[in-house]
């Protein structure tokens, strides 16, 4: 049939994700610790119809060829690692990274799990567990009659029990940094997990290295930028329409044929 | 009957290919770095025994509008644009060298910086820049790339290596199979040491989607009239058979 109905139809397709993508950023414009997404395009395959250089006649060559796109594609999304605001909520149980580095989880499934979110709570065992109640890892355990936590810069959490003027060392936050964090897999719940692309964790003492350093009484807010994201709402809406408006074009091109001839 | 009828059908069946062009234009008309094709249609005699009455239409893509398109700040410093003139080296499937302006890179867990296609970014000594584990990777406006390694004080920042940039003159590159340019010759371009890239930027695609807009309303109008020519062929070679028929 028409060559363009089809390359029309992955534009199309492509700025439907790109929407996705979008409307998925503004529904986490408040969400702790979430990271934005950007769909990446590329152009499809060119196909030659007529090679460059062919003879066209004994004597002559032609001196370009017809090499057609086939449209365009969604390579996939990149993670974006931009650190976002941090912001002040005084919560004890409130943590933030500042600079880089992943709170590890443990998922009920035994796999580790890697946050940005530093919303922690306690279960009744008196563990530092995420919102969902997964527990942080390597594992935080409060005693009882706990008065005031503190967590330091550099990840050790200490305790003042009930009288006692001496905090009682709870043990370190360990933080893990990958070399490619866009290549780590987003589950959901704020959670990522490791992949060959993000590389193994490198597990170390916030502060110490490159790592961030853990900031009490603060969250990570998220990264996404509304306005940008508005912006790109209103280009992939034309995009969009004009995508539409070449198929609508190609099929009055077909059916004049049919009703012409 | 007469052979304008085929005439006709070849101005038909290529304007419907140049359709294919301007809608694969518009297609790309948010894929970053994305250069427009152009289109254009020549005419062909036909040569051979007897009178040179026919002439068939061909469509073609000449080229393609290397014109710049728009910056747009991304924040990510890993995000390249080039600021005028240039493109970034990177190696294709295959292995050979080409030619990109989408500057959207990223760095594998092998430490291979890659475009976002996962095409290797080249260095200046012709290989593959690969990066050590760091926690910042800069690109400075010439395409050097200084990196915190993870493990190093913070206040020693380390020189890697530097993006191959090259200029290619106008007429001597084309667009390859993979969207990327290659030099005609086959042969590799050497690294100008003046191109000038931004980080923090991504380079929009080029299309203008009013000139491809109008182009396919034109190709659609050109496409009907066509057709109309193939409806006259047909009517001249009935009113002809009836004329002559015996009755």
């Amino acid at each position: 049939m028409h060559g363009a109905l089809h390359v029309a139809r992955t534009g199309l397709s492509a700025q439907d994700t790109n929407l996705k993508v979008i409307s998925n950023n503004l529904a986490n414009v408040s969400t702790v610790g979430f990271k934005k997404d950007r769909a990446v395009f590329e152009d499809l395959l060119y196909q030659i119809r007529r090679q460059p250089g062919a003879a066209s006649s004994e004597e002559s060559q032609l001196p370009s060829g017809l090499q057609v796109g086939n449209g365009v594609r969604t390579v996939g999304t990149q993670k974006m690692f931009t650190e976002g605001d941090l912001q002040v909520t005084e919560q004890a149980f409130d943590v933030a990274i500042n600079g880089r580095g992943f709170f590890q989880i443990l998922k009920p499934d035994g796999q580790t799990a890697y946050t940005r979110n530093g919303e922690f709570g306690i279960d009744a065992e008196g563990r530092m567990v995420t919102s969902e109640g997964f527990p942080l890892q390597p594992e935080i355990v409060l005693p009882d009659n706990v008065t005031s936590v503190t967590i330091g810069n550099d990840g050790t959490v200490s305790a003042i029990v009930a009288e006692d003027a001496n905090p009682v060392n709870l043990g370190v936050i360990e933080i893990a940094d990958f070399t490619n964090p866009q290549g780590l897999m987003a589950i959901g719940q704020n959670l990522f997990l490791e992949t060959a692309s993000s590389g193994a964790p490198v597990i170390g003492v916030p502060g110490l290295d490159s790592n961030g350093i853990l900031q009490q009484g603060m969250l990570e807010g998220s990264n996404v930028n509304a306005v940008e994201e508005l912006v790109e709402m209103i280009t992939t809406q034309r995009a969009y329409e004009i995508n539409s408006k070449v198929i609508s074009t190609a099929d009055q091109m077909l059916s004049f044929v049919t009703q012409q001839i | 009957m007469d052979k304008f009828l085929y005439v006709a059908m070849t101005g038909a069946r290529e304007n419907m290919k140049a359709q294919q062009v301007h809608s694969n234009n518009l297609a790309n008309v948010n894929t970053t770095g994305f250069k427009a094709d152009l289109e254009q249609a020549r005419s062909m005699r036909v040569i051979g025994e007897g009178l040179e009455s026919r002439v068939y239409s061909m469509g073609e893509r000449p080229g393609t509008n290397t014109e710049s398109g728009t910056l747009f700040q991304t924040d990510r410093s890993l995000d390249v644009a080039i600021d005028g003139e240039g493109w970034i080296a990177v190696l294709d499937q295959e292995g050979q060298e080409a030619y990109t302006r989408s500057g959207s890179l990223q760095v594998l867990s092998t430490g291979e910086l890659v475009t976002s296609n996962g095409n290797p970014v080249m260095g200046a000594n012709g290989a593959p820049i690969v990066l050590p584990p760091s926690s910042k990777v800069n690109v400075a406006n010439d395409g050097t790339i200084t990196v915190f390694a993870i493990g190093d004080p913070a206040t020693e920042p380390a020189v890697i290596d530097r993006i191959k940039l090259v200029t290619l003159e106008k007429g001597s590159f084309f667009k390859g199979l993979n969207g990327m340019m290659v030099k005609d010759d086959g042969l590799i371009a050497d690294q100008n040491i003046d191109v000038r890239l931004r980080s923090g930027y991504l380079e929009t695609s080029n299309v203008n989607a009013i000139n491809e807009l109008t182009s396919i309303i034109s190709l659609s109008k050109q496409f009907e009239m066509q057709i109309k020519m193939m409806k006259t062929a047909e009517e001249i070679s009935s009113s002809g058979s009836s004329i002559l028929r015996m009755s």
